[in-house]
């Protein structure tokens, strides 16, 4: 089943990644070597497993106590757009 | 001997006893770096006025008798994916090129309470993402043994640093061999600690069932030193577990091995692997042998689809995790009309080829429809793969495997060829996905270039591999400084 170049631009709007044109044509080869890789995975019967989440890694829980933070200031000051408090953001929706 | 030449252990010893003030040490340290940079490039944001500050803040607390802590005045170097507070943090990527973390990691932390100086942070794959440090998108490191060659990856600032004697302990993060393989590379140790040994809060996440972080050092007594400091409970980190650790340096003091059965793997024989390995394998299987261990032959019939499940399990969770580069909290921020178009522009901008490779890969193998044939039969395979490490390990106590199929490759020898690159990772990557520590040990040197040895243990069991690798330590020596001539 061979990844199209019209399927790896899907893909990479999903992602939210830009594409060029030229880049497109390598992915696609990329994609088709790999998967061919992937195949191989089809050949072993994983009928018999039917819980992948490992009974050990259940994590424990912390209790839920408030503590303060003095790292306001210095994360919003990373902001690339900032007004007073807020993250600025270009505009989401049409004006009506 | 030369203060940069010494160990952790050795250094803290001679600044207890007031032989030679943490001044000293840390000005020796940043010297070797001043002089090895030009050749080897390992570090991203070298941090000299900070250790001279931190070195002097260090040697009043001392003048005043205040009880130093086990590393005080030791240097030490991280990876660039360890978030420091008020030191930028770039994960080797333009997309944070400028960022400056408003708090540290825990492991960070833990490491300055006990008295340890941060003098520098080490370049990476971007994000992680890589086996040569190659994809950094600032510069490449030379490898210590041959600058022409690759330090390995994506630690492979990291593993250099370490090597040349910038630093006795550095830090880097494992998901898939990414402490390990430069280990191999730069001949010195490097641990990668069962998943929820260490916290991994702070740290950048790449693929966050598979990270765990880890040490590098030139002695297994630095090794465990640093694991006492950095293997501890933390709330911050879900998955790192609340039980007490064990007291690691006692595997110093093993000298006697009998009872103890070493695993061979069955199907790592038809591996194409350098023969340099093969010896440095054999003769570390002698000298178990020798202090009384019995060899048994393994099987894990599956490892051979380790490198497919990794190549979907790693970019799938990396895809998600990632997603938080929008432009809009902190790092690199493109001009934009709108906020898709923001987000596009941003993450076009920011992330280099073999990143954003791997979350189009990682996107594609989640999107509906190949949900099932990719990520989910992924995820059952690594489940069946877990049982097979399980039964093994009711067999034996720990393993004995390569850590690379190859020695150190040259600067652009597998840049071009991602699948080349990826089979760098075979024999570590099993670990990360059964959540196993293993540790990589340098087994000799061959043609002057060293050669990587894998001791693979069971869930929560650090001291059969740390038990196992010091009777090797003492049947081989101590690895030696890489760069001596340079």
């Amino acid at each position: 089943m061979a990844v199209t170049e019209d399927e790896v631009k899907h893909v990479a709007r999903l992602a939210r990644l830009e594409v060029g044109d030229d880049e497109v044509v390598a992915l696609a080869g990329h994609f088709n070597l790999i998967l061919t890789h992937f195949e191989r995975l089809q050949e072993v019967d994983t009928s018999g497993v039917v819980d992948v989440v490992d009974a050990v890694d259940v994590t424990p829980w912390r209790n839920d106590e408030v503590a303060s933070w003095d790292g306001r200031e210095r994360a919003l000051a990373q902001a690339p757009d900032r007004d007073e408090d807020y993250f600025r953001v270009p505009q989401i929706l049409e004006e009506a | 001997m030369k203060l940069y030449a010494r160990s952790a252990a050795d250094l803290a010893r001679s600044i207890r006893s007031k032989e030679h003030s943490v001044a000293e040490v840390v000005e020796a340290h940043l010297s070797r770096m001043e002089r090895m940079e030009p050749i080897l490039s390992a570090i991203i944001t070298p941090l000299k006025e900070e250790a001279r500050a931190r070195a002097s803040a260090l040697d009043i607390a001392l003048s005043r008798d205040e009880n130093p802590g086990p590393l005080t005045g030791v240097p030490f170097i991280v990876k660039d994916n360890f978030c420091t507070r008020g030191v930028r943090t770039t994960c080797a990527s333009r997309m944070l090129e400028g960022w400056v973390p408003p708090y540290d990691a825990t492991v960070v932390r833990y490491l300055e309470e006990a008295g340890a100086v941060l003098i520098g942070k080490a370049n990476m794959d971007e994000f992680a993402m890589g086996s040569s440090t190659e994809h950094s998108a600032f510069f490449t490191t030379g490898n210590p043994w041959d600058p022409r060659r690759v330090p390995g990856g994506s630690s492979g600032g990291s593993a250099a640093a370490c090597a040349a004697g910038y630093a006795p302990l550095a830090f880097g993060s494992d998901t898939g061999g990414s402490i390990r393989q430069p280990a191999a590379f730069c001949g010195v140790y490097g641990f990668k600690p069962t998943y929820g040994m260490v916290s991994r809060y702070g740290v950048v996440p790449f693929a966050s069932s598979l990270d765990q972080i880890g040490p590098f050092s030139r002695t297994l007594e630095d090794l465990l030193l640093a694991m006492e400091v950095i293997a501890r409970p933390d709330e911050r980190d879900a998955t790192c577990s609340r039980a007490l650790r064990p007291d690691f340096r006692k595997a110093l003091d093993v000298t006697d091995l009998r009872g103890k059965r070493v695993g061979l793997v069955k199907e790592f024989e038809g591996y194409d692997i350098d023969g340099a390995v093969i010896e440095s394998l054999r003769s570390a299987r002698e000298i178990l042998i020798d202090a009384g261990a019995s060899v048994v032959d393994v099987t894990l019939p599956t490892v051979g689809h380790g490198l497919a499940c990794y190549y979907i399990i790693a970019p799938a969770e990396a895809s998600s995790n990632l997603a938080r580069f929008d432009g809009v909290r902190y790092g690199f921020s493109a001009e934009a009309d709108s906020l898709i178009e923001l987000y596009h522009k941003t993450r076009q901008g920011g992330f280099g080829p073999e990143v954003k490779r791997r979350l189009l890969m990682g996107t594609y193998v989640l999107s509906s429809g190949y949900y099932d044939a990719y990520y989910n039969k992924a995820l059952k395979v690594v489940a069946i793969l877990r049982g097979e490490f399980d039964r093994a390990f009711s067999e034996v106590d720990f393993i004995l495997a390569p850590t690379t199929p190859t020695l150190p490759f040259r600067k652009g020898e597998n840049i071009g060829d991602p699948i080349r690159m990826y089979m760098s990772d075979l024999f570590t990557l099993p670990a990360n996905m059964a959540g196993l520590p293993a540790l990589s040990l340098n087994g000799g040197y061959s043609e002057g270039l060293p050669v990587g040895i894998q001791l693979i243990g069971p869930r929560f069991g650090e001291m059969e591999i740390f038990s196992a690798a010091a009777v090797i330590e003492k049947s081989l020596g101590l690895p030696r400084l890489a760069g001596g001539v340079l």
